[in-house]
């Protein structure tokens, strides 16, 4: 078995909850495991829901919430009593809002560049897919070897420049990616 | 047949009243104002007057002669004023007597000479406690208040014979500028009140509030039950209380605790009383005043000694003589209580009103709840903000500390926001924990970002992202090349696990 990775292919389930102080959450909800917060899984339990109400255990201790109130995309929590005001995106709307790579316009060194020349054999992942940093996402053949290449963050892939059979120059951009880790 | 005891009261101390009641055989009676038809506290009684008060401009509880009626038509035996309300009104308590009801608590006329503070200071000395050093009367002019305040040591407080609500009032740093101040603040006092008489006294930059808990009966026995520690205050009023206190030594508490015993027995007091003192960062201590009701915080009191102060004041206004000795009386453990008052710590403790949808409270060993509400109860303007008491009885101070944060991590409201989070914030804080805060703490320790933290605002954004992403998840999956299931998978998944 190969690495497992804490992000799914599914970015449609990661987002970002700012706070007012600047502080910035990355949450991403799988289906049916622990939620992921800034790439860490926390083991946190979902132990009652009603309404406008949920309690969450967590280090041992008991986490009382309540939607205190709900503007469009911005939320007031109390938790344990406290009120904390978030503004939410989903990952795609935070990617469009420019708040993550703002010089996306630019050469990004996340993006992914053939090392060498040679022919794409094979693409594993498809565009707007979560990937892993060190996760393989495409296999270059190359004097007859096949190298896999990785991301080198955790991002989501934003296009795909190449298609599989393809021969490349060294250097050609092959993917371009948004990081999300900030 | 069973005496009749009529609680001129409402909330949870009508319900402590209610069990003191009934421990002695008592028929417990109370009011129902129309201000709060559906209180918690109508559960407990045995008898329930309707005060009719909706439209008079005060409510029942603030009304003695509707009380001393009403009390008369329904053949009240005693009555017990609880805190706040008319519990330090003399001509209540009088009205009582002259009507033939049994008023718990000390005499009127000690009501009223403890309610007048120069009367009640005038005693004090009798008594030989100290007090905070002060002219005895007005000083003539800045000259004169120069002399004094160099005599007794800056900082001092120049307070105006007439005044009120910090007008004519100033707090002088150095003799540089008393007489300027001394000027300003006696314009001022005789443009608000017609006179510019001036006090001055020592003024204490970081004192700690202690109070000694008595009782004494009809027959001179006076003892004392030991110190509580209310330093814990926001707007001049207590928040949190503490038993014993961290900055009372043995040696002290006899000191102190002999102090007010001599000075009740000196004025003939009976009932439960307390008898307050301001200690300064140096140790020394003056007594402040007496008051001459149960208090909100006498819980901590019991919890360490034992005694049931209610049933006792009770006993007394029957007549009873005190069997507690006070060789008799030990300090046990460590008592912490915390105000759940419906109020906003993260904006300047204002009051909250609204509907409880859901309030739960911690359990355990050494954990009394005082409540007067419960899930569904509603919060009225009419009324303190105090709807809780939370009392924590520990091995030690540090023991104490630890449980309560616990239980105060079990207590959850849902609809208002509370002074919980605030109390939790204290327990944490190394003032507290050293027992080095003082009663300005709030003013100038507390700020409002003390009541967050890292795993709470983690909490929130997750709660957030659940709220917003349900609905984000709900609408793309209504698209025909959505793939995934609805979120909640994960959240029925836990459930079941769980």
């Amino acid at each position: 078995m190969g690495t497992s990775y804490i992000y799914k292919r599914d970015a449609s389930r990661l987002f970002i909850a700012l706070r007012e102080n600047g502080k910035r959450y990355k949450i991403y909800i799988p289906k049916e495991s622990s939620p992921v917060i800034d790439g860490v899984e926390q083991d946190i339990d979902f132990v009652e829901q009603e309404d406008f109400h949920y309690a969450f255990d967590w280090k041992g201790k008991r986490f009382h919430c309540e939607l205190v109130s709900r503007d469009q995309n911005k939320a007031i929590i109390k938790v344990n009593g406290v009120e904390y005001k978030f503004s939410l995106e989903s990952l795609f709307s935070y990617i469009r809002h420019g708040m993550i790579d703002k010089d996306s316009n630019q050469i990004n060194e996340n993006n992914i560049v053939a090392p060498m020349p040679g022919k794409i054999v094979d693409i594993f992942l498809a565009e707007g897919d979560l990937v892993n940093a060190g996760e393989a996402i495409l296999s270059l053949e190359a004097m007859k070897m096949q190298n896999e290449i990785s991301a080198n963050c955790n991002g989501v892939i934003r296009k795909i420049r190449v298609q599989p059979g393809q021969s490349v120059m060294k250097d050609e951009l092959l993917i371009e990616i948004s990081s999300i880790d900030v | 047949m069973k005496k009749r005891l009529l609680i001129a009261n409402r909330s949870e101390i009508a319900i402590r009243i209610i069990r003191a009641a009934h421990k002695l055989g008592m028929l417990a009676v109370v009011f129902q104002s129309d201000r709060e038809l559906d209180a918690l506290y109508l559960n407990y009684a045995d008898e329930i007057i309707p005060a009719r008060d909706a439209g008079n401009d005060k409510p029942i509880f603030l009304d003695p002669e509707r009380i001393v009626n009403l009390a008369l038509e329904h053949n009240i035996d005693l009555v017990h004023p609880g805190y706040g309300f008319l519990s330090e009104n003399p001509d209540f308590a009088q009205l009582c007597v002259d009507n033939g009801i049994n008023f718990i608590g000390p005499s009127p006329q000690l009501i009223r000479d403890m309610g007048l503070k120069t009367v009640a200071k005038s005693m004090a000395i009798k008594a030989g406690l100290p007090l905070v050093p002060g002219s005895d009367g007005p000083v003539n002019d800045a000259e004169a208040a120069k002399a004094f305040a160099d005599k007794i040591g800056y900082p001092v407080i120049l307070k105006a014979s007439a005044g009120g609500g910090g007008r004519g009032m100033r707090i002088v740093e150095k003799p540089e500028t008393i007489e300027r101040n001394f000027k300003s603040a006696s314009d001022e006092a005789l443009a608000a009140f017609g006179n510019g008489d001036m006090f001055i006294e020592k003024y204490l930059q970081n004192p700690k509030h202690l109070e000694f808990q008595i009782m004494g009966d009809k027959h001179g026995n006076v003892v004392h039950l030991g110190e509580r520690e209310c330093s814990l205050q926001r707007k001049h009023q207590k928040i949190m209380e503490e038993a014993p206190s961290a900055s009372v030594t043995p040696a002290m508490r006899k000191e102190m605790g002999d102090m007010a015993v001599k000075f009740a027995q000196s004025i003939g007091y009976y009932s439960a009383g307390t008898i307050e003192f301001i200690m300064d960062e140096d140790g020394s201590y003056f007594f402040m005043e007496m008051n001459t009701r149960i208090q909100v915080e006498h819980p901590v009191t019991e919890m360490i000694t034992g005694v049931d102060l209610v049933d006792w004041q009770i006993r007394v206004a029957l007549g009873e003589e005190l069997t507690l000795k006070q060789e008799d009386i030990q300090i046990k453990g460590w008592a912490i209580e915390c105000r759940v008052n419906t109020e906003d710590p993260q904006n300047r403790f204002s009051p909250q009103t609204g509907f409880i949808d859901k309030i739960h409270f911690p359990h355990g060993d050494g954990i009394r709840i005082e409540t007067g509400v419960q899930s569904g109860s509603v919060v009225t303007p009419y009324f303190d903000s105090m709807i809780s008491k939370i009392i924590v009885h520990g091995e030690n101070r540090a023991d104490v500390i630890e449980k309560t944060l616990k239980a105060l991590y079990e207590f959850s409201l849902i609809g208002m926001k509370t002074t919980v989070p605030f109390c939790r914030t204290v327990l944490q804080h190394p003032e507290f924990i050293n027992a080095t805060y003082t009663t300005r703490w709030v003013d100038t320790v507390f700020t409002p970002e003390m009541l967050e933290n890292d795993d709470d605002e983690l909490i929130g954004a997750l709660a957030a992202t659940i709220m917003y992403a349900s609905e984000y998840l709900q609408l793309s999956s209504d698209l025909p090349t959505y793939k995934n299931d609805n979120l909640n998978v994960w959240i029925l998944n836990k459930r079941l696990n769980y």
